[in-house]
């Protein structure tokens, strides 16, 4: 609990309304158009508006890009910020490393080994679960079950994933990760904006 | 009897997720001939066919068809529930990424018979691939007049949007769900008969109907067939008629989705799996983690259906099977399934808020090899507060697997809080264990 705490503690305050910046781009903002005409109310395009911002602010929901979220869609930071808490693939503690890799541990996975899966992530990374590497390449998180059990133990990076895993597996996936430059926790918020539009709302 | 391939018969077959391919394997026949239909006729059809909810409550799905009001009056919703959370579960994941058009011919036949104006799709956030192979359907069906105005002639304007979730397992609960939906917290709302039905206030406050995704990919064939054809499957069975997509994981050689008719032992759906892997059959969870479990001799005359399996002391649940071998210690899973709900419960009632999380204390402290004496009455103690006395379903998913695995093993717990070790004392059992645990297993 003191840990939440502390959390909380160390979270910047949310910008007082005139030092609002705002950072989305046009397309972001023809993407909130867009979404806008999905729904009866401004309200429900909430969630998918914090997807874009997690885009926009390079897979971190700040204070500021929550702040951007709800003055854009009329609602008050509070509220924003109490639902992006609450979901879990939001990244609202602190910026994650460039790529995010996610060790599910629950049932199935844990019945076919993934805590030792987990194990040596960790050991290769020299980092624990929950904990970004020095570089800022990886975080690695563990997670509940991502529905995937029938490829246990899996992982899940950016928007794929990856199983049944072997620790030579690992090896060659953090070979593979550390060259790519884009950042697969930003790749799977624009996919997650993406697939809300239908492509003739899709920007070109 | 072996699979039966009703739902995920073309599931193999790339072309079945584009337009031309499924109208070339019989797509959209469902929907011709309920164009042709009256409305209540669709809906009696699907009462005929006694199809029930695939999302875990196995609700008859033509009472909620036939509960939204029949003289329009204002906007009707229809959500497709694709949150697919369940531990265990993985079957509308590959629904909507294989048979991406069973899921909107099914919902468009649900408009059809209910008037919807729009239809949301809540898939889970992390599924990105199902998501993607959805939208290109969607997109296609659009383009060639099945979503849309006046899809297909029948004077039906039906928009159909995907929303995705950002992880929450509690918003895959109906009415935590709409919260979601209609952008707050996924916190779960009074249900009735303190509030009115989905059907007559959902969300928006305005009648909705919510299903699963199996749900609607079923009411193709039974709209294609006729309900008549659709009872035939499962006949043998009390009241489960049909076929049902089970999740097959943990220790069984080929672990995958495998849709068999209702009635079928589950020992045949062990051997589709492929059969134990690792070590002979100790226990299953047949249902979704939720689901209390079996041991290996509640397994050999087990059979998948509603009542039946309730009757054998478990649940059909969402078809999230997982067969667990010798090796397997029942503390330490039981732990892993009180860490889920703890993690995942939304905190708005106090059972399962403050219950599970001292659930999941007790249970690590055994694990850790401190278990007091009195923890085995703790734990059954706890769970009898937690069921019937939280506010949504997920304070009771998460009791019953943790008085289910006591009343199945109460040896193996014993015998964990007085010695502070595994009865499973295999390298296997210790592999599994997380690294804190590994003490109470012996090495090779
Ligand atoms: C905690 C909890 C989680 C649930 N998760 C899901 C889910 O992921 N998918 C689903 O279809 N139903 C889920 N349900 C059941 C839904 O509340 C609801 O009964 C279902 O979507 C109705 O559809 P059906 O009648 O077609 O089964 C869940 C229920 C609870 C209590
Ligand atoms: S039972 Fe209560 S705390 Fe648990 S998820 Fe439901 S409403 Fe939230
Ligand atoms: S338990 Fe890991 S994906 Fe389901």
């Amino acid at each position: 609990m003191s840990e939440l705490i502390q959390l909380g503690a160390q979270r910047p305050k949310a910008p007082a309304p005139d030092q609002l910046e705002l950072r989305f781009s046009d397309k972001a903002i023809a993407e909130l158009d867009a979404l806008r005409t999905h729904y009866p109310t401004e309200k429900a395009c909430i969630l998918p508006g914090l997807w874009i911002a997690q885009r926009e602010y390079d897979g971190y929901l700040s204070p500021a890009a929550i702040a951007e979220v709800a003055h854009r869609l009329h609602r008050s930071y509070a509220e924003v910020e109490g639902v992006a808490t609450f979901y879990s693939m939001y990244t609202t503690a602190h910026q994650p490393g460039r790529h995010m890799i996610e060790v599910c541990t629950c049932l199935s996975c844990h019945m076919c080994g993934a805590y030792r899966i987990a194990d040596y992530l960790e050991a290769k990374l020299g980092v624990k679960l929950g904990e970004t590497t020095p570089d800022g390449v990886f975080t690695i998180h563990e997670v509940e079950c991502l529905d995937a059990c029938d490829r246990a133990p899996v992982l899940q990076v950016g928007d794929q994933y990856v199983g049944p895993v072997t620790e030579a597996d690992i090896d060659a996936l953090l070979d593979r990760l550390r060259n790519e430059d884009s950042s697969a926790v930003v790749q799977l918020a624009d996919s997650i904006v993406q697939v809300h539009l239908r492509d003739t709302e899709r920007a070109k | 009897m072996a699979e039966y391939k009703l739902l995920l018969e073309h599931s193999h077959e790339p072309e079945f997720r584009t337009l031309h391919g499924y109208l070339a394997r019989g797509g959209y026949a469902a929907l011709n001939r309920a164009k042709g239909m009256e409305r209540q006729a669709i809906i009696d059809e699907v009462k005929t066919s006694g199809l029930r909810g695939r999302g875990g409550a196995g609700f008859p799905t033509w009472i909620k068809w036939n509960g939204i009001e029949k003289e329009k009056t204002r906007p009707h919703y229809l959500i497709c529930n694709a949150d697919e959370g369940e531990p265990g579960t993985f079957k509308d994941k590959q629904l909507m990424e294989t048979t991406p058009f069973l899921v909107i011919e099914g919902m468009t036949i649900a408009a059809l018979a209910t008037q919807a104006d729009a239809g949301y799709i809540y898939i889970r956030g992390e599924f990105v691939d199902a998501a993607k192979s959805l939208r290109a359907a969607i997109d296609e069906a659009y383009a060639h007049g099945y979503l849309g105005q006046n899809i297909l002639g029948t004077g039906l304007n039906f928009d159909l949007y995907i929303h995705m979730g950002a992880g929450s397992y509690e918003c895959g609960e109906e009415s935590a769900l709409m919260s979601s939906l209609m952008g707050e917290r996924g916190m779960p709302r009074l249900k009735f008969p303190h509030a009115p039905l989905p059907t007559v206030a959902g969300v928006w406050d305005q009648p909705t109907i919510i299903n699963n995704v199996e749900t609607y990919a079923a009411a193709v064939p039974i709209l294609a067939k006729g309900g008549e054809w659709y009872v035939t499957l499962g006949a043998n069975t009390k009241n489960s008629r049909g076929t049902k997509i089970f999740s097959v994981s943990a220790h069984v050689n080929k672990p995958g989705n495998y849709e068999i008719e209702f009635g079928t032992p589950l020992m045949e759906l062990l051997d589709l799996a492929g059969g134990m892997k690792g070590g002979a059959l100790k226990a299953c969870v047949p249902g979704g983690s939720s689901v209390p479990m079996l041991n290996a001799e509640d397994c050999q005359n087990a059979i998948l259906a509603y009542e039946e399996l309730w009757e054998t002391g478990s649940m059909v649940g969402s078809g999230g099977c997982m067969f667990l071998n010798e090796h397997t210690c029942i503390v330490s899973y039981t732990w892993r399934t009180a860490q889920f709900y703890a993690m995942e419960s939304c905190g708005k009632c106090t059972p399962c808020r403050e219950g599970t999380k001292w659930m999941l204390q007790i249970l690590e402290r055994i694990l850790r090899g401190n278990g007091q004496p009195g923890d085995m009455d703790l734990l059954m103690e706890i769970t009898k507060q937690i069921d019937g006395r939280s506010f949504c379903g997920l304070g009771d998913a998460a009791a019953w697997p943790v008085a289910g695995a006591i009343k199945k093993f109460p040896e193996e717990f014993e015998y964990f809080i007085k010695n502070g070790r595994s009865m499973v004392d295999t390298p296997e059992a210790r592999a599994m264990a997380p690294r804190w645990a590994q003490r109470a297993f012996s090495a090779v």
